[in-house]
């Protein structure tokens, strides 16, 4: 089955530099263009994987990772976030939030293809 | 929005390129400066990762040549010289050119073989640092891992963990329930199995720390190489970040900095990126917005209806509203431009072989960004003069008692509603003799006239002249301060200089904070009305029946004891309507001098919303604008720089009147 | 196929022309002065009627006033001055044809006055002449091509070099 992922960013041209390399990996990708649209998206399914960006208009992506953390039915999914800034900081908050893990902006496709394969396996 | 990551990616490399120049330009300064080179790493990291992501091989290989020389920098490997710097800053203009697709293979080699050089010489002179010590190849590794309780609530699946270090090689894995509650007490979601592996291959360290790179931080990992029949030392994982940097490097450009000195600050504000264009778009809008509700206003106030009347003040406060937030988004800060004149500087320097620096201050300063990028050129040409004939050759100023090194100063503040930009230099001042020797021979002022400074040195914005005893390759290029005059003025701005023999010059730009609306004077000549900027109008005077008179013929008005030309404006533009009996003089001023305009009727305030000319206008030169009246009609704006140059007698004229 | 060679020819000859492979052309014809002009379709923006005009002193006369078309600071031409013709008041069908042209390397909105406009019409290169050398009242580098259609003969004006002649005046 295919799995289905979803990615949350404000910017159009990342979404769509993120859809081109995982739908070309054979995954379905689900867009959401910031943490509001992304939880709306999320809530009553379940993606196999949520990838999104941090820096976000409209609910910033560390509010929709607590978000979707506390409803159970989301717990498990990998939800990996993307950030410019990898400072330490950044990625313990991401991480107390509920993320699985993240990659570093910018990222080749094959970077964010492994990742991918990484948590969802292969 | 534009679906073309391509396009988004040409604009983060002008920035990015921008930083590496600026980088670059400090460290050419402060070579031993670490934070510095980290600072270009990370650029030329962030471009190389980004270009290959985006399709630009040609960049990214590029600069992966300079970012791994930079590398060697930053690791201490090799020191950064003067050399590498200038090196660095030709591949940078390369990549720019790569970034645009317009760069020619055999210039790239080139820069390339420079880099090449200047790294090997950098390394014979600094000291040879040992390569790092790969770590030898193990037969295998025995580890234990053990997840935190909340990994799998959060997407970890320690299953894909297994499966993943099974990947590297022979595993063999043994489960530990010890550290299980009892059942009573479990929570299926949490983990608290752990597990000991014993991995069997020719397998490095880092691959086995990327498999739990994303739980590296809060989990508890022992590894110790097989083989080491001694206790296995328990590798507890403290300093995460740099592990994890080493682990995947290629992903993680910041966080390979995190061992290193902090990034420069970055202020915890959002932005957004909105194209030039929609802004200016926004701003028309609004401006329309602005002569639509001064239009309703009008209806408004010849009706009775005060229900009308209420949401017409309603509605012009938030249009008033609105055109000043929209001018605050179209301020931007002069380090935008200041940024830009570094590398001029630094180019000037190696063309002049003067030793110049560069100190600036002011630089959050914010001016509208029309107001920017016109002010480029004009600077420009100041700072190329101050450093091709203000600054003296390096022997000279040693003799003169300065340092050996020639200082340019630009600075920025706000005034009111007007920024000052001054541009300073230390070098030897303007010459006055010279100056005034120019003058005379180029009939602008008569042998022997007694003439303040402000007068002599503003001889030098006269269309033609030229102080430079020879043209050299800098300056004479066909533009002169008359042009950066024009310029400014045609920003409403002015231009001063004072100078010091021997000190150095100063030349002092005031520029109008905005360009898209002024606060205008609407007046009335003939038929027609016309806006003067109000920030030009000194005073408004009647013009008394009698001096109407006695001024026939004549064009200058005595005013406090002094002589002011006029220009009766009826006759300039051929209204060919008969004077109104009460005539109004507008007095206007562009710096020192001033001219009184003659209207028939001064209309009030107006706030002007500035709409350009097209070209069939725009060279008529009494006129630098138009704007739309509340009525829908347009009125053209003054060109307050033009008529008081018109306006400006010869000194017979004025010595006649006397 | 002679005629098509024939029109082929036009065509070429009136290169600044963007006749179609057919060598047809979409244009909007007009009257001004009691001559009928056209220009391409695809050059015109807009039709208003007579907007309040402002005068622009020291202007040349070809465009001597601007007009506000939506907030835009609109040059407005009479182009009975290019060709030499009587002034006449307005009437009920004077219009302002609203064209968009580049001017000095930009895209210009320009107004034309009209003393009536008629109809999109298709002109054919096959029915187009050069203008004649001799035994024409106006500059000749301002035609484009006399276009017969129906009973009438249509004039191409040259735009380009009629306004190229405002912005810099012949010594």
């Amino acid at each position: 089955m295919t799995a289905s992922i979803l990615t949350v960013d404000d910017s159009a041209s990342l979404r769509m530099a993120i859809r081109i390399a995982l739908t070309g990996a054979g995954y379905a990708v689900t867009e959401a263009v910031d943490g509001a649209d992304g939880l709306a998206k999320a809530t009553g399914t379940r993606f196999d994987m949520i990838v999104t960006d941090l820096n976000m208009p409209n609910m910033d992506g560390l509010s929709m990772i607590r978000a979707l953390r506390e409803q159970p039915a989301q717990a498990g999914i990998p939800i990996i976030f993307l950030s410019t800034e990898s400072d330490a900081d950044m990625k313990a908050q991401a991480k107390a939030a509920g993320a699985t893990g993240w990659l570093v902006k910018p990222f080749q496709p094959d970077q964010l293809i492994r990742v991918a394969q990484k948590v969802l396996g292969k | 929005m534009s679906e073309d990551p391509t396009a988004t990616f040409r604009v983060e490399a002008g920035e990015l390129l921008e930083q590496v120049e600026q980088g670059l330009l400090d460290l050419g300064h402060r070579l031993g400066d670490m934070a510095l080179v980290n600072a270009v790493f990370r650029g030329l990291h962030t471009l190389k990762g980004s270009g290959a992501m985006f399709g630009f091989d040609a960049l990214a290989a590029f600069t992966h040549h300079c970012e791994s020389a930079f590398d060697r920098v930053r690791k201490g490997e090799v020191p950064a010289t003067a050399e590498l710097v200038s090196v660095i800053l030709s591949a940078r203009d390369h990549m720019a050119a790569l970034v645009d697709g317009d760069a020619p293979k055999a210039e790239g080699d080139a820069i390339l073989a420079r880099l090449a050089a200047a790294v090997d010489a950098a390394r014979g002179g600094g000291a040879g640092a040992a390569a790092s010590a790969a770590v030898p190849a193990a037969q295998g590794w025995k580890m234990f891992f053990r997840l935190p309780a909340d990994a799998m609530a959060n997407g970890t699946n320690p299953l894909m963990l297994l499966d993943e270090l099974r990947d590297l090689g022979e595993a063999e894995v043994r489960v530990r329930t010890d550290a299980l509650p009892p059942l009573s007490e479990l929570i299926p979601n949490e983990c608290h199995l752990g597990w000991d592996v014993t991995l069997r291959g020719d397998i490095s360290r880092e691959a086995i720390e990327d498999v739990f790179i994303f739980v590296m931080d809060d989990m508890t990992l022992e590894i110790a190489p097989l083989g080491d029949e001694a206790p296995a030392e328990p590798v507890v994982v403290e300093d995460a970040p740099a592990v994890v940097a080493a682990a995947i490097e290629a992903a993680a450009p910041v966080a390979a900095a995190a061992g290193g000195p902090p990034a420069a600050a970055q202020p915890a504000v959002e932005n957004v990126r909105v194209p030039a264009e929609r802004l200016d778009a926004l701003m028309d809008r609004v401006g329309e917005l602005v002569i639509a509700q001064s239009r309703l206003s009008q209806l408004a106030n010849n009706r009775h209806d005060l229900l009308l009347r209420s949401v017409t003040e309603d509605i012009e406060r938030l249009a008033g509203e609105l055109r000043d937030t929209m001018m605050v988004l179209r301020m931007v800060p002069v380090s935008s431009l200041f940024g830009r004149f570094r590398r001029l500087i630094h180019d000037l320097a190696r063309e002049t072989g003067k030793s110049i620096e560069l100190q600036t201050s002011g630089e959050t300063t914010e001016v509208d960004k029309t107001v920017i990028e016109r002010l480029f050129d004009p600077l420009v040409h100041i700072i190329r003069n101050s450093c091709d004939h203000g600054l003296e050759a390096p022997a000279d100023r040693l003799a003169a008692g300065k340092s050996e090194t020639g200082l340019v100063k630009l600075s920025a503040h706000q005034a009111g509603g007007e920024v000052l930009i001054t541009i300073v230099d230390d070098g030897r001042g303007i010459d006055r003799d010279r100056v005034r020797a120019k003058g005379e021979a180029n009939g602008l002022i008569e042998p022997g006239q007694q003439l303040a400074d402000e007068e002599l040195f503003g001889l030098i914005f006269h269309p033609g002249f030229s102080t430079a005893a020879q043209v050299t390759n800098l300056s004479g290029r066909g533009v002169g301060m008359d042009v950066v005059k024009r310029t400014i003025e045609s920003l409403r701005g002015s231009i001063s200089v004072t100078s010091e023999a021997g000190k150095g010059s100063t030349i002092t730009l005031r520029i109008p904070l905005t360009l898209a609306i002024i606060e205008g004077l609407l007046v009335r000549v003939g038929e027609s009305r016309y806006v003067l900027p109000l920030s030009a109008v000194e005073e408004c005077l009647e013009l008394s029946l009698e001096e109407d008179l006695r001024s026939r013929g004549r064009s200058l008005i005595t005013l406090r004891d002094r002589l002011v030309p006029f220009v009766r404006l009826r006759d300039l533009f051929g209204t060919g309507t008969r004077p109104d009996p009460h005539q109004k003089i507008v007095v206007v001023a562009t710096g020192r001098e001033r001219v009184g305009l003659v209207v028939d009727q001064i209309i009030g305030n107006h706030q002007t919303v500035i709409k350009s000319l097209s070209a069939f206008h725009r060279g008529v030169g009494s006129f630098s604008g138009a704007t739309i009246l509340g009525d829908g009609n347009v009125a053209l704006i003054l060109d307050v720089a033009q008529l008081v140059a018109m306006a400006q007698p010869r000194e017979e004229t004025l010595r006649a009147a006397s | 196929m002679p005629q098509a060679k024939q029109r082929a020819e036009a065509a070429m000859a009136a290169a600044d022309t963007d006749w179609n492979e057919r060598g047809e052309l979409e244009v909007l014809t007009f009257d001004v002065g009691g001559e009928t002009l056209a220009l391409e379709a695809t050059m015109v923006r807009e039709i208003l009627d007579l907007l309040p005009e402002t005068l622009v002193p020291g202007a040349p006369a070809l465009v001597r006033h601007v007009v506000n078309f939506r907030g835009r600071i609109v040059p407005v031409a009479d182009l009975r001055l290019a060709f030499a013709m009587e002034a006449a008041e307005t009437t009920p069908d004077s219009r302002i044809v609203v064209i968009e042209l580049p001017i000095d390397g930009e895209q210009t909105l320009i107004g034309l006055r009209t003393d009536h406009v008629r109809e999109v019409a298709t002109l054919s290169a096959g029915a187009s002449e050069e203008a004649p050398v001799v035994g024409m009242r106006w500059q000749r580098d301002y035609v484009r091509r006399l276009v017969r259609w129906r009973d009438d003969l249509i004039i191409l004006p040259d735009l380009s070099a009629i306004f190229a002649a405002v912005l810099s005046p012949r010594p």
